[in-house]
């Protein structure tokens, strides 16, 4: 059961260090930028 | 960059005025429960013979009022708040999203006169009988349409995180409540769970942490990732880190359940692979504390003014905490004290009040007065009113860390020929001190919330619930 814990313990790791290297190639430096601006321009202002 | 039609179609923000004001209305109810179990652990005598009185029925009005009516009220309006704002869209079918106001604020209010009648599923965080289950997941089921309409008919390419976080609530309890509501009826007002013995736990304890997680975390962070920048008037510092810290969260989250059952008839290997998850989520919680408290570095000089925000820095600090000592708590050789004990109450409001409360003060200090296109009423009371929940907050993290370490060590103490050196009647007698503290603190965030309440209540009295358009140009 340790080996399984072990296993499982790796597998999560793993999925962790793909995902951030997806994010990091996916994703362009200005579209990161443009998404995280969301809430700052999300309402009609006046002039 | 895109140009909108021009149009002169404006958020839906009126649902979103009633289920802020109902939040503050449960928020306030729940507390005064709370305060008045607090109440009779020191003075019984204070249910004075009524069966509705009793602790058992109390108490389980008090977590179903603060979780239900205070908590998914705050998170079903904030979530329709942000929805069509990062969407630049009106809701989505907001006929729909009026269904759930109206009808959770009278699930609410029925399954709280239910649970004072003596209704009660014997599951905890799951108490309401069968009927409500059925009603919950009806409502639930609206409450998605409307989110992810809201979200499939979006002017805008990206999905902004906090509707990652939202989403997840929403699937996530839709699939926890309907595995864990599974009952055969044997009466209107009683079911038996379709599950038993060690399976029924195991069930019971993935919905339980995971509601935990996908409501008291992830909505709140869903929360926290939308009103944060609004207030710090700045982007999350770290967009990519909030995305990665949203999937290790999901991922890891789901295993964790089992650490509330160690050392009970469940096996050994789960309850260690739920020991294990639980170290692994310290990841994406700190990560995701550290991505708030760096936002916030470059508007340190609004804390001076800006009660809101002063909430909101507080409340990722106690989310620190409360995600440092959970993890350790699982660990099974900490359990072995911990388990059974106030240390276990003192770590969920840690949480409940120092992470959940204050985010939803902060955000309502903020978004009532946008709401009703007005000032607050008064920033002195909302100053107050921070004080108050710091120290009411504190004092009973510590009355419950002394009782529950206290319970813990003298129930392990054994004398030289291995018996019990105390008994259970001597050691819970020797808690009134602590439970008085209890008392005492919840009296103190209690107040607060009175004044939250009275604040936001005038800040929007004779208003009208301000017309907001989308922008005019989207990326």
């Amino acid at each position: 059961m340790t080996y399984f814990i072990f296993a499982g313990d790796m597998l999560v790791m793993l999925f962790m260090c793909v995902l951030v290297v997806w994010v990091y190639w996916r994703t362009s430096d200005e579209t990161i930028d443009a998404s995280a601006s969301i809430p700052l321009e999300d309402e009609k202002t006046d002039g | 960059m895109a140009t909108n039609p021009v149009t002169q179609e404006t958020y839906h923000d009126k649902v979103v005025t009633g289920l802020v004001i109902f939040s503050i209305f449960w928020s306030v109810l729940g507390m005064a429960a709370g305060v008045w179990v607090a109440a009779e652990l020191l003075w019984p005598e204070l249910d004075f013979g009524q069966e509705w009185l009793s602790y058992g029925r109390l108490r389980t009005l008090h977590t179903n009022a603060v979780i239900f009516g205070f908590g998914v009220s705050a998170l079903m309006g904030t979530a329709f708040c942000s929805v069509q704002r990062t969407s630049h869209v009106p809701l989505f079918a907001p006929g729909l999203a009026w269904f759930c106001f109206v009808c959770w604020q009278l699930g609410v209010l029925a399954g709280g006169i239910s649970l004072l009648a003596g209704w009660n599923a014997s599951k905890e965080y799951a108490e309401l009988e069968w009927p409500f289950d059925i009603a919950i997941t009806v409502i639930w089921v609206c409450f998605a349409i409307v989110f992810f309409g809201t979200i499939a008919k979006r002017r805008i390419k990206p999905i902004y995180v906090s509707n990652w976080f939202y989403g997840g609530l929403i699937i996530v309890i839709a699939m926890l409540h309907i595995v864990n509501s599974l009952a055969i009826p044997v009466t209107f007002y009683k079911s038996y769970s379709l599950f038993a013995g060690a399976q029924d736990a195991i069930v019971q304890w993935w919905y339980g942490h995971n509601a935990v997680g996908f409501l008291l975390t992830g909505g709140f962070l869903g929360m926290l990732y939308y009103f944060l920048p609004k207030q710090a008037d700045q982007p999350i510092w770290s967009y990519r880190l909030s995305i990665v810290a949203f999937w290790a969260f999901t991922y890891s989250y789901i295993w964790a359940g089992p650490h509330h059952l160690h050392y009970n008839a469940v096996p050994d290997w789960v309850q260690s692979l739920g020991m294990v998850m639980s170290l692994v989520l310290l990841a994406p919680s700190w990560a995701t504390m550290v991505n708030g408290i760096m936002t916030v570095s470059g508007a340190w000089r609004k804390l001076k003014t800006d009660p809101a925000l002063k909430f909101i820095v507080l409340a990722l600090a106690f989310y620190g905490l409360a995600t440092f000592e959970g993890p350790m708590m699982a660990i099974k050789s900490v359990n072995v004290v911990s388990h059974f004990t106030d240390w276990t109450i003192g770590h969920v409001h840690s949480g409940a009040l120092g992470w959940n409360a204050m985010i939803t003060f902060g955000t309502f200090y903020f978004l009532v007065p946008r709401l009703a296109g007005t000032e607050l009423y008064s920033t002195k009371l909302a100053n107050v009113h921070f004080w108050l929940a710091m120290g009411g907050t504190m004092l009973y993290i510590l009355a419950m860390w002394g009782a529950g370490v206290s319970q813990g060590l003298l129930w392990l103490s054994l004398d030289e020929l291995g018996e019990l050196s105390f008994s259970f009647k001597d050691i819970m007698a020797s808690m009134a001190p602590y439970y008085a503290l209890r008392f005492v603190a919840g009296v103190i965030f209690l107040a607060g919330g009175v004044l939250l309440a009275y604040n936001l209540l005038m800040t929007i009295r004779g208003r009208e619930t301000v017309r907001v358009q989308p922008p005019a140009v989207t990326a």
